[in-house]
């Protein structure tokens, strides 16, 4: 599990940024001490960093520059100022990504993935897993007791959502808007049509009566 | 200045020596000097008046023809203090001193405005920036709380953004100062970035997106131009119909680009249509179909306009609206800036 430190001094983004983490799999660790907040994350030693720039006592450039000085760390600078001369000055500092807020959470999702896949080639690949079936992303392959089903894009897409929200209905909207943000701008009948397929693939595997739909609402696993 | 009325100015002068010089004449002819002594000194007192008010009808005709001549080719008028000629004589002088004063005071007060207008710009984006992190925290809860209050609330959500946007543009549209920067980037790059910032609006009115050839460069400010394209598509959400669709498709012409947004929705009428993109008009869908600010385009408009690029809108009521952006190809591959800020005049409207 990569671990993930987040520098933001505003408090609800904090916990809820963290929480969000947590469900995507990510252990994401915090510190209020901004006095000796290198020293803190330097010791935590997490796979990422996400940096605001507005912070007490140094600001995110401060911190940054800092980092880069004593470590190679990934850094994801996430802020509210939008101008062109901030963007330039945080990847001056070394920083790897810069997203501005407000931000989509599915984008800051990606970003963080593929920031740490940049950084972390030999890293093992990511495995969901849920009722049996697991999802392996890098491959785009669902096993199940021996058996596996080779996924598209979009199928791995909707399956890795679904998992991930287990239990919970998502709705097609959510469905969709998720795949809007790899750019594939499907409407309702391609959706419908991806999770049948997904659906006759994960049967094909002896998954019955996994993708459960919920007429009206959504999809649910 | 005409000699006439030159002249007209200095006739009581003139008249003043020509009756002292006859009393002169007149006297010495009555102490016996003869006619031809009389005459004599009366000429002189006449050719002495005539050669002073020829030196001086010279000398200010040139002051102020070049003062005339100055005014009339400066861009800013009010700036001729800067352009004065130095004068000869006094009352020239006090003209001059008259009108760099009055430039003086007119130019710090402009200072004045200019820095009050700044200060609240600078305000209006401090904010601006700080009403994101409480946005973007409600929409961490949201997402971190799913269900169908938190649906509901993300599009209202959606709509203070979408206003905060506005306003922010709003600001910038109107400051002095360029703070755009024309970047090659890639038209594909641009809408799609702009489509999936729109997306839960798209996907809840169930609007079909389709792109066409829009593999082409441009050159653009980019958060500028996803603006743009984001008020045309809430446009064209607000004013759907059955089955609404958004096509964006892009074309090279000559010397431009052109990507042209075209929606299956109700059409402008024609009555409105040359006035869409005017501060504050509604027309007849804004007040019959959706709440309409009279903003949208407008600033659209303003944008476009300070960027350099065209922007046009074809419309037929009850079939569809399609919007054009043009983007000028010149400039591409040497200078960045593709022109002036605030040229307007390549707005056209069809």
């Amino acid at each position: 599990m990569a671990v993930v430190f987040l520098v933001e001094d505003d408090e609800a983004i904090r916990t809820e940024l963290s929480r969000l983490l947590c469900r995507y799999g990510y252990d994401c660790r915090t510190s209020d001490d901004y006095a000796n907040m290198v020293d803190v994350i330097l010791r935590e030693s997490p796979q990422l960093v996400l940096l605001d720039l507005n912070l007490p006592v140094y600001d995110g450039y401060c911190v940054c520059r800092e980092l880069r000085r004593r470590s190679q760390i990934p850094v994801i600078i996430v802020t509210s100022r939008d101008s062109d001369a901030d963007e330039l000055m945080s990847m001056n500092l070394g920083a790897d990504d810069f997203i501005t807020k407000p931000y989509h959470t599915q984008i800051l999702l990606a970003r963080i993935a593929a920031v740490l896949k940049r950084a972390y080639p030999a890293a093992p690949p990511q495995i969901l897993s849920h009722k049996g079936l697991e999802l392996d992303l890098a491959r785009g392959v669902a096993r199940y007791r021996g058996k596996s089903a080779e996924l598209t894009k979009n199928e791995i897409k909707i399956l890795q959502l679904l998992i991930r929200n287990r239990g919970r209905v998502l709705s097609r909207g959510e469905l969709m808007n998720a795949l809007w943000q790899t750019d594939e701008f499907i409407d309702d009948n391609t959706l419908t049509v991806n999770v049948n397929r997904l659906r006759r693939k994960l049967e094909g595997i002896g998954l019955e009566d996994y993708l459960i739909t919920k007429r009206g609402c959504g999809y649910l696993v | 200045m005409k000699l006439r009325d030159f002249l007209r100015d200095r006739w009581l002068s003139a008249a003043a020596v020509l009756v002292s010089s006859l009393f002169a004449a007149a006297l010495l002819a009555a102490l016996g000097a003869g006619a031809y002594a009389a005459g004599y000194v009366a000429a002189l007192f006449v050719l002495g008046e005539i050669a002073a008010l020829a030196v001086e009808y010279f000398q200010k005709r040139s002051f102020y023809a070049k003062l005339l001549d100055s005014l009339e080719h400066l861009d800013k008028k009010h700036l001729i203090a800067e352009m004065l000629p130095e004068p000869a004589f006094t009352e020239g002088k006090i003209l001059c001193g008259v009108v760099s004063r009055a430039g003086k005071s007119m130019n710090d007060e402009i200072a004045k405005y200019r820095g009050e207008a700044k200060d609240y710009r600078e305000y209006v984006e401090t904010w601006m920036h700080e009403i994101k992190t409480p946005i973007s925290a409600c929409r961490l809860i949201l997402e971190n709380n799913p269900g169908s209050l938190s649906r509901s609330l993300g599009k209202d959500f959606d709509r203070i953004e979408n206003y905060v946007e506005q306003a922010l543009f709003y600001a910038r549209s109107g400051s002095v100062e360029k703070d755009y920067v024309l970047k090659r980037c890639s038209l594909r790059r641009l809408v799609s970035s702009t489509v999936k910032k729109h997306a839960a609006l798209l996907i809840e009115s169930g609007v079909k997106v389709e792109t066409d050839s829009l593999d082409l460069p441009v050159l653009a400010d980019a958060k500028w131009t996803e603006f743009v394209i984001g008020q045309i598509l809430i446009n064209a959400v607000k004013y759907r119909r059955n089955a609404p669709a958004v096509r964006f498709a892009g074309t090279r012409g000559r010397d431009s680009v052109t990507l042209t947004v075209e929606d299956n929705g109700i059409g402008i009428p024609q009555k409105d249509l040359g006035r869409v993109f005017e501060k504050g008009f509604t027309g007849e869908n804004g007040r019959m179909v959706a709440r309409s600010t009279g903003l949208g385009l407008y600033l659209c408009r303003r944008l476009c306009g300070k960027m350099g690029l065209g922007l046009s809108i074809a419309s037929i009521q009850g079939d569809g609206t399609a919007v054009s952006i043009v983007f000028p190809l010149s400039g591409m591959y040497g200078v960045v800036d593709a022109g002036p800020p605030g040229k307007a005049g390549r707005l056209t409207k069809t």
